[in-house]
């Protein structure tokens, strides 16, 4: 469904010029879970910024994002915006910072029902709660404001508006960080049963391999603006072959060389 | 011989109490000594009095019940300056690098600021080059890095500039809420080393973090604690291979690991 080609990605600010992605090409299948795996600066936000036609103005972008088989990079703004939350929709990082703060939580729901479905106001009440429970959130919560929530409700409200208009694929940028081990855990689950019960793909962008390889069937790992190495988590943990990535396997297994 | 006990603490309770006038506990009745090339890991979910309890024991908050003996004084006994003495001796470094950076300070001025505070009377051009060389063993160096107000600097830059200038002074004790969350993978483990090394060279360490696995990685024993109580406590080992408590076993099976992978 997604199928990036030769993606090369240029920031030029105040004179200063930064190859964030150089030249990758990469395929997501319907109803794959992928796991986006790099460090600080390895690329991988500026790539899922791309995939949404969010990149600043003034960036220099080369290749093709053909999302089924039209090219993202090529849409016309208007074309983007109706792709975007119909077609992907972007679970932000630091989600539980990214509700506004004097709206309670149905506000921000049933907004983006109004604005992209054009859907009347009680019925995107009813939809509003319909899609926080399927997020195992009691639709009561929608009457309260984001800091009544604690960050894993946050967390999974702000799965609940990415969903509200039927996405086919959803970017999850480091959806569990400032979680806790347990709800990370159970944020995963959801995201995991979500794609099942809803044929969602998934692209999940972490700097945690582990976690990448456990929820994920398939891996890509980048650093520094090009992609190091891909499999399923498996073959990359069984045998890397990038020495970025034998360097990451290595340390998560603790037998890092002293050196 | 020289008293080697950093810290010790008899059933130390920490209340809070809401707007709405609840009083919520969250700390109960936590006792725990720590001498100095020990180190004690506290785990544990959001909410289960980790960081109240690293502020009991210098004082940033002040228990309901029980006591603190920090160096061997009741820290419910000192005065301000007492207290400043004595916290003078502890490093601590903070869950939010982000708040814990003199914003406009550069990094090198950041790590060397603890030596011009407590008036350490050796030479400037000495303290800048212990600033220099703790930056260097955690990866910090560079006119670049070491020029750059807090700003400039990334999250996990700013966490290791933090624990520099925790070990500015040689602490007696480093208590360290969280302080590999923002590194990524490569560094997460230098970070653990450089620890290590000093704890070696004879600094207690706590360790406060909600991963159990890397607990074990850090610390020789872990306290696992949840909603402010005492679930169990051992050598780091018995807690990750054998631990007794279900909340204990939950924490464990939450972590990501390879052994857990399908695909």
């Amino acid at each position: 469904m997604l199928d990036i080609k030769d993606l090369t990605v240029r920031y030029n600010s105040m004179g200063r010029v930064t190859d964030a992605v150089n030249g990758i090409s990469l395929s997501v299948e319907k109803g794959s879970f992928t796991g986006l795996v790099g460090e600080s600066g390895s690329g991988k936000s500026t790539l899922m910024m791309a995939l949404l036609g969010l990149l600043p103005p003034r960036t220099e972008v080369k290749g093709k994002i053909l999302f089924n088989g039209t090219d993202i990079l090529r849409m016309s703004d208007r074309e983007i915006r109706d792709m975007r939350w119909k077609e992907i929709a972007l679970v932000p990082q630091g989600a539980q910072n990214s509700f506004t703060p004097v709206m309670k939580i149905k506000s921000h729901i049933s907004e983006v029902l109004c604005v992209h479905l054009k859907m009347p106001g009680d019925e995107a009440e009813r939809e509003t709660a319909r899609l926080l429970s399927e997020v195992g959130l009691d639709p009561g919560i929608k009457e309260r404001y984001p800091h009544e929530l604690s960050g894993g409700q946050k967390q999974r409200a702000s799965i609940a508006l990415a969903l509200a208009c039927s996405p086919s694929l959803l970017l999850a940028d480091e959806p569990t960080t400032a979680l806790d081990v347990i709800v990370q855990a159970e944020i995963l689950e959801l995201l995991s049963n979500l794609r099942k019960t809803k044929g969602l793909s998934i692209l999940l962008v972490t700097h945690d391999l582990p976690l990448a390889a456990t929820v994920c069937d398939r891996l890509v790992v980048m650093k520094d603006g090009i992609i190091a190495e891909t499999g399923t988590p498996s073959e990359i943990v069984r045998d890397p072959k990038h020495p970025h990535t034998k360097d990451l396997v290595r340390e998560m297994f603790g037998q890092r060389d002293k050196k | 011989m020289m008293d080697r006990k950093v810290v010790e603490t008899s059933k130390v309770t920490v209340s809070f109490r809401s707007k709405r006038g609840d009083i919520h506990k969250a700390v109960n009745d936590i006792s725990l000594s720590l001498s100095r090339g020990e180190t004690l890991a506290v785990v544990g979910g959001s909410g289960s009095g980790k960081t109240s309890l690293l502020r009991a024991l210098i004082g940033l908050v002040r228990p309901n019940a029980g006591h603190v003996i920090l160096y061997g004084k009741y820290l419910s006994q000192l005065g301000k300056d007492g207290l400043a003495e004595v916290r003078q001796r502890c490093g601590y470094v903070q869950q939010d690098p982000y708040g814990a950076i003199p914003p406009g300070l550069t990094a090198l001025e950041a790590v060397c600021e603890p030596a011009v505070i407590a008036g350490v009377r050796t030479g400037r051009e000495e303290i800048r080059e212990r600033a220099v060389s703790l930056l260097a063993e955690l990866g910090l160096k560079g006119e670049r890095i070491l020029g750059s107000r807090a700003a400039g600097l990334s999250g996990g830059q700013r966490q290791r500039v933090q624990i520099a200038r925790a070990l500015m002074l040689s602490p007696g004790i480093l208590l360290c809420d969280e302080p590999t969350s923002m590194q990524d993978a490569s560094t997460r483990g230098e970070v653990i080393e450089v620890l290590a090394k000093h704890v070696a060279d004879g600094t207690a360490m706590i360790f406060v973090t909600h991963d159990l696995v890397l607990a074990g990685r850090a610390a020789e024993r872990i306290m696992v604690m949840k909603e402010g109580f005492l679930c169990e406590e051992g050598p780091s080992d018995k807690i990750l291979n054998a631990p007794d408590d279900p909340y204990t076993i939950k924490l464990i099976n939450s972590v990501p690991s390879f052994g857990k992978i399908t695909a």
